[in-house]
């Protein structure tokens, strides 16, 4: 029985230069970090060479000529990681998924198929290379001699057995992924390879590192048996598509969204799994795009991505495809990708299927899927930024107001009949009920008006096409804010109108039938008009 | 007419964002007489804004916000000096019982300070955190009018104001009228104020972000914890006017009340302590008599010069009645004296022939022909500036503590020391308001502000840039500007290192006091200068880290040597010091080790102690921009004619060859050419120091003139006596202190020169201190033939001991520079080895069990616990193999049984039948390699008394055809050479145009490079970061001056020792 272990040195880098096939032969340094703020955090040998070392700064790189600097790229980093068990998996079914930047393959019963294992070893690596990925291969009958050989001997090797010890003993210590502290002692002790770790004696070790100590000297030894760890499919839901034409018009992705949507349920189904949420990511055509950005060089700000995304939260898992797709759809056309489409991919977040024990005598409430249909549908003719509940927030900004997602009764909680009030909760409803409050009608957006002053004082108001006399007036009420980023300045007034008995007959009524009312006007400097932000009941 | 009468400043600390200079100076714009600044709980602007206030005639009333322990505060206003007082006190008070920037004050408190007159104190209802606005929240109306009341039993209904403000905020406006309301009820007058937080309407933005860092939050989550508007600037008397046009009343009382506020600061009632003197004589009359006494030792009987100046300086002494300060000041001596407490005098009272005769001071200034009225003037009208050299650590506390017990708690207290935001603080703090990341923050705090030097591309920006930002973008633009802005705003006190303030009596009723962080310590609400500004005397106690060592050697000889050294009969001419001198060996030597001195040295070639005086003064910006240096030394070497700038200055720049070099020269300049009085010729020196103003330079520059015209000087050698002075002023040295520093730089000199092992340890125990870290010192040490020994859990103590070796001293390194080992393990480790010598590594865990394993790995690589094998060939490895071991829990099984089998061994080793633990006898490791001795002596200790790690290459380097320091002297001025060496400091000089100055060491000495912008700007990183540099170029040598003129750089590996340099920032 022998097994392969393969091992992708330099994995970050190699996941960035799998995606940019120039960067080959040149000096790489992979930055990372959160904007503004990027540091190296992994090199390619040439890099080291000439300098760069993993925690410099990116602008302390980019001192370096020669060197070519890129950023981390984590989904990249992934697809590398799928691709190295696709590699594993095109060979042998059974696969062991060590490490991201190593997979271990059970090579039993191949040699029939592939030849002998060195055979099979060189067939690994020329799919790896295929693959874009540069991969370091060792065979051997142990499975941690074959992953250490490979992460610490370059090209393909293979060990005979009984050679495990010798091949290893060249191997530094730190191959051996010891614990930092453990590391530490190791290097004081001046024990720098696998072959003097090996050589202490082992019961002294066990005394002064203990039982994690005998194991790195078994390790070391080349004689730590174990059996595979195989690896599970993967729950990474994920379904992409590249077009060959680009596509602009919803009908045709809608076409193609569906088949993608259709393939991920079933993957779904097959699991026994829904979908809390699903993600369409679009990829946009760059010429088009590029056409775009000229007409807006002047705002670099607003400069059109390169990708469009949507994410479909969903109120309940579901895998219903057709649902899912008519979701998607009412997603698209209140707001539609801004350039054509050149790819798709499309994930799901999995989750466990719904199981609902609805109360007997609870009143009916609407089926998720639907309610979440009618919302779409709402958001659709209304925009997504005004469906929902409103939420006070916590500024001076008079009308500040975020929107949250309505919840479901079950969702809120938790799908069990709800709790009975605290008393304190109680009195203090009861409390809020019996306070006189005045109730006041906001206004969104605040209505343009017109406002005569006189002496500072607003004496005049203009609103709805009619006019109003202000006989009394309370203000100005200044609130400002937000310097920092998108400051507003407002002078707010409170005032009783008076209209006349025809002014009455023409203006839209938010006090029908009165000839006067309390409005809230405001002054925006920023704008620097007036309008009407609502009225006092 | 309207008076602001609650206003707060940026010594609010976090709640205010205007300096009080910049309310005073918007008060004087807006035309308003006076203006009350309340500052929370203390009066720490209030010296501040009483010189700015005065500077603008603008009359500055003083208050404080006073915190109540119910949460509100009580907005103050002094009416009288006992108003004044009395505030002092609550606030002193409530601050002593409390944790440093807390404390409250209780309504009892209050009532049992002010009595029943309201203790001259005027209180206001205040604004959103005024008493009236919590009860009005807490209790509605009955709880405000309560609340009122209760304000008028505690101050007098007389003092007690109804406060309104408008902001224009509705919740404000409901409230006002709730304040009428009451004020109408229980018939108080009402009092319109803006409740000002800034200056200017624009300082809003500070004030928002300082809510932030006071609230721990960002400017995106604050929320309603920043201003709704931006309403609380100072407002004209017109704009207050038209806010309560409907309250004519409220604004009229402003004026009146202002009229009732008689108390300034300049009413401050302090009087210094009264020395007890004996046998009812005056203080002058002791003072007098300890002076002659003094005289006598000093200068003997017959010195006429002497005695002369001396009655001249006691008659200004007695005129201007301060007698008791100096005898106080002797007090202090005479204590220090006492207790074997080495201490000098020094600054401009070593101008002082008093000082010099009291044992103040060191320097005798008759001798010297120094110039008293530097030091003190009848026209000056300030207190003179006394500071004392200490010992820095337990010697300067001992002193600091007897000035306490001297004049009681409350009579004795540290200055403040203002903690401003500079460009690191203000950044990071602005940084979390814009929550930016900490990565971000990091690497924005450790760009800013990184070298002395700026050059024309090293702005704000620039650094910004290099820390990623992008600076079009409109938030960071807006970050950037409020970073400016920030400077020098106050962010907390800290505590003066060495500031004291005394007062006859109670001092906390001349200023708040607080506690400092340090336990014993309090300190006063002002700082140095507010203290001065006030006429607070004050004495500076300061610690020196070369007198702890001067103090050290002393002792170490005595106990070692067996010999007595007194620092005050020092042979004057000691050839062997001027020979070391004049060779510029001078590492570790006070004030004249730097890289920029030892350049000199062999230039200016010191012959007396005189040439001390001008080496310690001369290296200084003053003489540097002045361009005095050259022509100096030019002069000195004869290769230019010694001139004066005119005959009648001659007496004065004739010891300094023509080239004024001191302050004393330019004040006698004055005196002479212009004949100005000695203390006018002080404050020409004011006038052109650090607090200048454009017209008071002016004035003192026609004055000038006018004298010079008067005297016949007049074209172009009046005005090149004017540049020279005007140049010179700020940043000259006083001749008086650089010959106060150069008796301890001649100390240092004889010490190192003759008592190298004494001097090497004191140094070696004060650290850090000086120009050197201590790997350099100790290669210096060993390159004149000091041994020094490792560190040995056997023998070192704590600190570094001298040790006997063939009949030579050698310095054994001490314990305290063992990386991470704790001082109370140190202590426990010499208690136990005192009871009996260790045996093994495991006796010593035993023997003081709390010891870490982390501590046993580091003595055990750094070799200290070798002698602790008992066999041949125990090395540090076989110590670290066995740490491993004894470090580890047994385990409850096995530890009973392991603790008697190591007690069987134990008792074999003492009966002499065993060799200790079988384990023990050897170990499976490789003893460790030079390269890695030399690594674990870095890691653990942060030297190596082994060879250099250049010294391990020098067969290769020198195939690389590379230059040993040594070398270098012997080589002609212009030959291409190449150096080699570990970077020991990095200089960029404010005064050198951008050139980098590198000292790179290695085994046979220091050598010098000098790096061009170019050159740094092209290898920045290299230079920067490489602990090891191989540096092509041009040898300079001149005058026995070598350096190498840069041409190329290179990084060279040599160990991976991590070795330190002091980099200069």
């Amino acid at each position: 029985m022998s097994f392969a272990a393969i091992h992708i040195p330099d994995f970050i880098v190699q996941a960035v230069v799998r995606g940019e096939a120039a960067l080959r032969e040149r000096a790489v340094a992979i930055v990372d970090g959160t904007p503004p703020l990027w540091s190296v955090v992994a090199a390619n040998r040439r890099a080291a060479q000439v300098g760069i070392e993993l925690g410099m700064a990116k602008s302390q790189a980019a001192q370096f000529t020669g060197v070519e600097i890129r950023h981390r790229l984590p989904a990249q980093e992934k697809t590398t990681h799928e691709a190295l068990l696709d590699l594993g998996w095109s060979v042998s079914p059974w696969v062991e998924d060590s490490v991201q930047d190593t997979i271990v393959l059970d090579l039993a019963g191949l040699r029939s198929v592939f030849g002998p294992e060195e055979k099979i070893a060189h067939e690994l690596a020329k799919r790896g290379s295929g693959l874009g990925l540069s991969a370091r291969i060792a065979v051997a009958e142990n499975i941690e001699v074959a992953i250490l050989a490979a992460r610490g001997l370059p090209d393909v090797t293979l060990i005979p057995p009984g050679e495990e010890a010798k091949r290893l003993s060249a191997l530094p210590v730190h191959t051996l992924l010891p614990a930092p502290e453990i590391l530490e002692t190791l290097t004081r002790w001046g024990v720098e390879s696998c072959g003097r770790l090996a050589a202490l004696p082992v019961i002294q070790l066990s005394e002064r590192l203990g039982q994690e100590g005998v194991r790195l000297h078994t390790l070391a030894r080349g004689a730590l048996v174990r059996s595979l760890v195989l690896a599970k499919p993967s729950d990474n839901f994920q379904e992409e598509m590249e077009l060959d034409d680009s596509v602009e018009e919803l009908e045709s992705l809608s076409f193609v969204l569906g088949r993608l949507l259709d393939q991920l349920c079933e993957r779904l189904a097959a699991r026994s799994l829904s979908a809390r949420s699903i993600r369409m990511e679009f990829e946009l055509e760059r010429s088009f795009e590029k056409g775009l950005q000229l007409s807006a060089h002047a705002d670099q700000h607003k400069l059109i991505p390169r990708k469009f995304e949507k994410i479909l939260t969903l109120p309940v898992p579901m895998r219903d495809s057709k649902v899912l797709l008519k979701l998607a759809r009412l997603r698209l056309q209140s707001a539609p990708p801004p350039a054509a489409v050149i790819k798709i991919v499309i994930s799901a977040e999995a989750d466990r299927v719904r199981t609902t024990q609805r109360g007997l005598f609870l009143p009916a409430s609407p089926e998720p899927e639907r309610l979440e249909l009618t919302m779409a549908r709402l958001a659709n003719l209304v925009g997504d930024a005004n469906v929902g509940s409103p939420q006070l927030m916590d500024t001076h900004r008079p009308d500040a107001i975020r929107m949250e997602r309505f919840r479901l009764a079950q969702e809120a909680v938790g799908g069990r009949r709800k709790k009975a009030s605290a008393p304190g909760e109680k009195d203090s409803s009861a409390a809020r009920m019996t306070k006189p409050a005045n109730g006041f009608r906001l206004l969104r957006p605040s209505v343009p008006a017109r406002v005569e002053l006189r002496d500072g004082l607003p004496v005049r108001v203009f609103f709805y096409g009619s006019s109003g006399e202000i006989v009394a007036a309370s203000g100005p009420w200044r609130t400002s804010g937000e310097w920092w980023q998108d400051p507003w300045e407002q002078a707010e007034w409170d005032v009783e109108v008076r209209f006349s008995s025809s002014a009455q007959k023409n203006k839209r009524s938010l006090n029908p039938g009165s000839e006067r009312g309390l409005y809230l006007i405001y002054y925006d400097l920023r704008q620097q008009g007036w309008f009407l932000r609502g009225m006092y009941d | 007419m309207y008076t602001e009468l609650h206003a707060r400043s940026a010594f609010s600390f976090l709640a205010g964002a205007s300096l009080p200079e910049e309310l005073a100076s918007a008060c004087a714009e807006r035309e308003m007489e006076a203006m009350a600044v309340l500052d929370r709980d203390g009066m720490y602007g209030a010296p501040r804004f009483y010189m700015a206030a005065k500077k603008s005639n603008v009359r500055a009333l003083i208050g404080a916000e006073v915190t109540s322990e119910e949460g509100w505060r009580y907005p103050l206003l002094v009416e009288s000096r006992k108003g004044y007082q009395n505030i002092c006190r609550l606030i002193t008070s409530m601050k002593l019982r409390a944790k440093k920037g807390e404390g409250q004050i209780s309504c009892a408190e209050i009532a049992r300070q002010l009595g029943n007159d309201g203790g001259g104190l005027i209180c206001l209802t205040g604004g959103d955190e005024g008493p009236l606005a919590h009860a009005l929240a807490s209790g509605g109306m009955e709880a405000a009018m309560n609340s009122v009341q209760q304000l008028c039993e505690l101050f007098g209904r007389r003092n007690v104001y109804v406060e309104l403000q408008r902001h224009y905020c509705r919740d404000e406006e409901v409230r006002n009228k709730r304040a009428l309301e009451i004020a109408r009820k229980l018939n108080l007058p009402v009092l319109a104020t803006n409740g000002v937080c800034h200056a200017l309407p624009e300082q809003r933005e500070l004030l928002d972000v300082f809510s932030c860092v006071r609230h721990h939050r960002t400017l995106a989550t604050a929320g309603r914890l920043l201003t709704r508007n931006g309403e609380r600037h100072l407002k004209s008397g017109a704009e207050m006017q038209k806010l309560f046009a409907d309250l004519p009343e409220a604004i009229a009382n402003t004026q009146v009340l202002a009229s009732r506020l008689q108390f300034t600061l300049n009413d401050l009632g302090y009087q210094f302590p009264i020395y007890p003197v004996p046998d009812g004589r005056s203080q002058m009359q002791f003072l007098r008599d300890r002076t002659y006494d003094g005289m006598l030792a000093r200068y003997g009987a017959d010195n006429e010069r002497a005695r002369k100046q001396i009655a001249h300086e006691l008659a200004v002494i007695e005129k201007l009645d301060l007698a008791g300060y100096f005898l106080i000041v002797w007090d202090i001596i005479r204590f220090c004296g006492q207790q074997n407490i080495l201490v000098q005098g020094r600054g401009s009272a070593a101008n002082s022939a008093v000082c010099y005769a009291l044992g103040i001071t060191a320097v005798d200034p008759v001798g010297m022909e120094l110039l008293f009225e530097r030091f003190l003037s009848e026209e000056r009208g300030e207190w003179p500036d006394i500071d004392l050299d200490l010992p820095s650590g337990d010697q300067r506390e001992r002193a600091i503590q007897y000035v306490y017990e001297r004049y009681g708690k409350l009579g004795a207290a540290m200055t403040a020391n203002v903690i401003t935001y500079r460009g690191r603080s203000a950044a990071r703090e602005i940084g979390k308001a814009f929550a930016f990341d900490p990565e971000v923050l990091n690497r924005l705090t450790s760009l800013v502000g990184a070298w002395e030097y700026k050059d024309a591309n090293d702005t704000l920006e620039r650094q910004f840039q290099d820390a990623g930002l992008d600076l079009q973008h409109p938030q960071i633009q807006k970050f950037c500007e409020l970073c400016l802005r920030f400077q020098d705003l106050p962010r907390h006190l800290g505590q003066h290192s060495g500031g004291m303030v005394v007062c006859q009596g109670q001092l906390d009723s001349v200023v708040p006091l607080e506690p400092a962080t340090m336990p014993g310590r309090v300190v006063v609400q002002w700082d140095k200068d507010d203290c001065a500004d006030m006429g607070i005397v004050k004495v500076d106690l300061l610690g020196l880290g070369m007198m702890a060592v001067l103090e050290d050697s002393l002792k170490i000889i005595r106990d070692d040597y067996g010999e007595e050294v007194d620092l005050s009969r020092l042979p004057a001419n000691d050839p062997v010091v001027y020979k070391t001198l004049q060779k510029a060996d001078t590492v570790g030597m006070f004030q004249i080790e730097s890289r920029a001195q030892m350049s000199c040295l062999p230039r200016l070639h010191p012959v007396c102690f005189y040439d001390i005086v001008v080496q310690v003064a001369i290296i200084r910006p003053g003489p540097i921009v002045g361009q005095m240096v050259n022509p100096y030394l030019k002069r000195r070497q004869g290769r230019e004619p010694v001139t004066c700038l005119h005959p009648s200055l001659e007496p004065v720049l004739a010891r300094t060859l023509g080239v004024p070099l001191f302050q004393e020269q330019l004040l006698r300049m004055a005196m002479i050419a212009a004949g100005f009085s000695g203390g006018e010729a002080e404050e020409l020196r004011r006038a052109f120091g650090f607090k200048r103003s454009e017209r008071r330079m002016k004035d003192v520059e026609l004055k000038l003139r006018r004298g010079m015209d008067k005297n016949g000087i007049s074209g172009e050698t009046q005005e090149t006596i004017i540049r020279s002075i005007t140049s010179f002023a700020l940043y000259g040295f006083p001749e008086s202190h650089a010959a106060s520093f150069a008796l301890i730089a001649y100390a240092s000199a004889y010490l190192k020169c003759h008592y190298l092992a004494a001097f090497t340890a004191a140094m070696l125990n004060n650290q850090p201190m000086g120009f050197y870290q201590p790997p350099s010192l100790v290669t210096d040490a060993q390159r004149h033939g000091l041994r020094v020994r490792p560190i040995d859990i056997t023998c070192s103590n704590w600190l570094c001991t001298l040790e006997k070796i063939d009949e030579k001293f050698a310095v054994r390194l001490g314990l305290r520079y063992v990386k991470g080992l704790r001082a109370e393990i140190g202590a426990e480790i010499i208690r136990e080895r005192g009871v009996r010598p260790f045996t093994s590594v495991d006796d010593l865990k035993r023997r003081v069990p709390r010891i870490q394993k982390g501590e046993l790995a580091v003595l055990a690589e750094v070799g200290a616990l070798n002698r602790l094998g008992n066999q041949r060939g125990f090395h540090r490895r076989s110590a670290l193999w066995q740490v491993e071991r004894t470090a580890r829990p047994a385990g409850s099984l096995y530890e009973l049984c392991d603790d008697v089998e190591k007690d069987d061994v134990e008792e074999k080793v003492w009966a002499g039948n065993a060799s200790g633990n079988n384990d023990s006898a050897g170990s499976p490791l490789a003893q460790m390699s030079a390269e890695e001795r030399l690594v674990a002596d870095y890691r653990g200790t942060g030297m190596t008394v082994g060879p250099h790690p250049m010294a391990y290459h020098r067969a290769e380097l020198r195939k690389m055809g590379i230059r040993s320091a040594a070398e270098l002297a012997g080589l002609p001025d212009g030959m291409q050479v190449r150096i080699a060496g570990g970077v020991i400091a990095r200089q960029r000089p404010g005064t050198a145009k951008g050139f980098v100055f590198l000292s790179m060491e290695d085994e046979t000495g220091i050598a010098n490079a000098i790096i061009s912008p170019q050159l740094f700007e092209e290898c920045h990183v290299v230079v920067v970061h490489q602990q090891f540099l191989m540096i092509e170029g041009q040898l300079q040598n001149q005058d026995n001056v070598v350096s190498v003129k840069s041409q190329r750089i290179r990084p060279l590996i040599i160990t991976s020792a991590p070795t330190t340099s002091h980099d200069f920032h």
